[in-house]
């Protein structure tokens, strides 16, 4: 079957020299799509088997590694909707996404086109926008825990300032620990897509910004009217990302920083999947949740690019 | 040019240049106070917190490498990384290879599972995942991570390297050919090569992910100390320590030397692989 159509589809393309001696010689296809096989069958087993696996797992009662499992149908999913912790976790998740993807897209795009105009000391900015991409979660997470703790680092530097009444256990309290690992996902996400932006706005032709600027257009209005919509495709794209990240990825952050705490005040729904399957053992939940998540990714990138799609 | 530039930059700017280096202070104060904290005790950490270390000692770092058996850990890690790696290329470059130059249907189709497949975010199936490593008998082995980080990052690095080899002109296939090459041998010495710089963006990418992983080795591998990897050890000074934050920071400082050496050393390649890496759809 490859074989033909590969053929086909090779002479149909390369058309100069039909009756080339190596196009003779040529019987089978010279492709080996076979090669690719190893990978697809690699993919196949280690990601798209689990994955499909989450939904099969969703729907069966399962309290436990080594208890009985049986049938459940949709009963996970009442006891998952009864749930007010898991409504929390909707909730918090909600608010995660809605603060920290804007507000991470919006900076790192300004901060792109700063550093494309090529300011002075824009290589030193370029360097340190590498680092949140190059460290790892725990040691983000380090960062962090370092920095928020009761005599961490904000604690220390607002007594040095004579703001100690501000101090507070940032992390261990109900009313900002959600905010923390918001601030997390902001401070590690802004750097790194910015130097995406920088990237892709380094290869707008310069005349355009040019053009706009002989026309009297100031930075603020050629940054939004003339460069954003050249490169709209690519910052729908780089949200789709981001949103992905943050809505899968915040289960290691909270897993690390509050473990979801205090009460449910910074569960989000990654964690919750977490949680429900490796510490409280109801595996039939744990994926409810999972497809629940998985579900809202993919809606979730659908809106995105729906959003991003030109319009005019 | 320059003169025009600084002119364009005007005096408009200065809100701009003070808010982007307010958020370049805050990406390098942490990791100034981690690395000067690493030489510190927690009394001169409290009193002082960003003076310069009075001494250079390396005391914490030998009680973070003993404290969380952070020796082993690194080896650990790099077994994991290298073995993967070498997995990943030895998966990626033959299929790469097969897509880049099959026009048939099959190899489309292939080849949009693999740049959907980019979409779909690791975490989504930790559990099933974990599943699988008990039903193979691998559980809480390093051989099930090995195995299943190439597969993570099979997307990534098939779709980089397919657009690498894409512009290896097929004269040099037919020429090799003509010498009565064997597609073995055409993968070899005329695609392998030229690919070299789509290789080593993989490599760099692919480095960065296994060393940094921490949520499936934490499932998967356990907390077992001759197993675990150091990302995995890292966290737990904190609950050894207590509040020792010149062992915790020159642990966490300790696990950075590996990627900071590489990026140090590879700086413009690893900027080009990670810009290249992130959005490729």
């Amino acid at each position: 079957m490859t074989t033909m159509t590969s053929t086909a589809g090779e002479t149909a393309v390369r058309r100069p020299t039909p009756s080339s001696p190596a196009a003779a010689r040529r019987p089978r296809r010279q492709g080996g799509t076979i090669l690719a096989l190893p990978a697809l069958v690699w993919y196949l087993v280690f990601m798209v088997g689990p994955l499909v696996a989450i939904f099969v797992v969703a729907a069966l009662r399962w309290p436990g590694m080594l208890q009985p499992v049986s049938f459940a149908g949709f009963d996970n999913v009442r006891t998952v909707l009864d749930d007010p912790v898991f409504w929390d976790a909707v909730s918090n998740t909600a608010i995660q996404l809605v603060v920290a993807v804007p507000v991470m897209v919006v900076c790192a795009y300004m901060l792109g086109y700063y550093v494309a105009q090529k300011p002075p000391g824009h290589k030193v900015i370029r360097y340190l926008l590498f680092i949140p991409g190059l460290i790892s979660t725990p040691a983000k997470a380090m960062v962090f825990y370092a920095a928020l703790s009761p005599d961490g680092l904000v604690n220390g530097g607002l007594k040095a300032v004579g703001l100690g009444s501000l101090a507070d256990a940032w992390l261990a309290s109900p009313s900002t620990a959600l905010a923390c690992l918001i601030a997390l996902d902001i401070w590690a996400g802004i750097g790194f897509t910015a130097v995406l932006f920088a990237a892709r706005l380094g290869s707008v032709p310069e005349e355009i910004g040019e053009a706009a600027q002989l026309d009297g257009a100031g930075h603020w209005r050629t940054m939004w009217r003339i460069h954003f919509p050249v490169i709209r495709d690519y910052v729908g794209v780089v949200t789709m990302l981001q949103f992905l990240w943050t809505l899968f990825g915040s289960a290691q952050h909270v897993l690390l920083l509050t473990q979801g705490g205090p009460g449910s005040s910074s569960t989000t729904l990654s964690f919750l999947v977490y949680q429900k399957a490796f510490i409280a053992a109801d595996l039939g939940y744990s994926q409810t949740v999972g497809v629940f998540l998985f579900l809202t990714g993919l809606v979730g990138l659908l809106a995105i690019r729906r959003a991003f799609r030109r319009n005019h | 040019m320059k003169s025009a530039n600084h002119s364009r930059l005007g005096r408009s700017w200065l809100p701009a240049h003070i808010l982007v280096w307010l958020y370049a202070v805050l990406l390098v104060v942490p990791l100034y106070y981690f690395v000067a904290s690493a030489f510190k005790t927690n009394e001169e950490i409290f009193a002082s917190p960003f003076a310069l270390p009075s001494s250079f000692g390396l005391g914490n770092f030998g009680t973070a490498f003993h404290s969380a058996d952070l020796g082993l850990a690194v080896v650990n890690s790099a077994l994991v990384t290298v073995f993967s790696l070498v997995l990943t290329l030895a998966l990626s470059i033959p299929a790469a290879f097969a897509l880049a130059r099959s026009t048939g249907r099959l190899a489309s189709l292939v080849e949009s599972v693999f740049s959907l497949g980019f979409l779909i975010p690791t975490f989504a199936a930790l559990f099933p995942t974990f599943l699988l490593a008990a039903a193979t008998g691998l559980f809480h082995t390093r051989t099930f991570m090995i195995l299943f980080l190439p597969a993570t990052a099979m997307p990534l690095s098939v779709v980089i390297l397919v657009q690498f080899m894409r512009t290896v002109p097929r004269e040099m296939e037919e020429a090799a050919r003509m010498d009565g090459a064997s597609t073995f041998a055409v993968l070899r010495h005329v695609y392998t090569p030229m690919c070299l710089p789509g290789i080593a963006t993989v490599l760099l990418l692919n480095f960065l992910t296994f060393w940094n992983e921490y949520l499936y080795s934490l499932v998967i591998i356990g907390p077992d100390p001759a197993q675990r990897t150091v990302q995995v050890a890292l966290p737990t000074l904190k609950s050894i320590t207590g509040t020792d934050y010149g062992v915790l920071t020159a642990g966490t400082v300790l696990t950075l030397v590996p990627v900071w050496i590489v990026y140090t050393v590879l700086q413009k390649r690893m900027q080009q692989a990670l810009v290249s890496g992130a959005v490729k759809m």
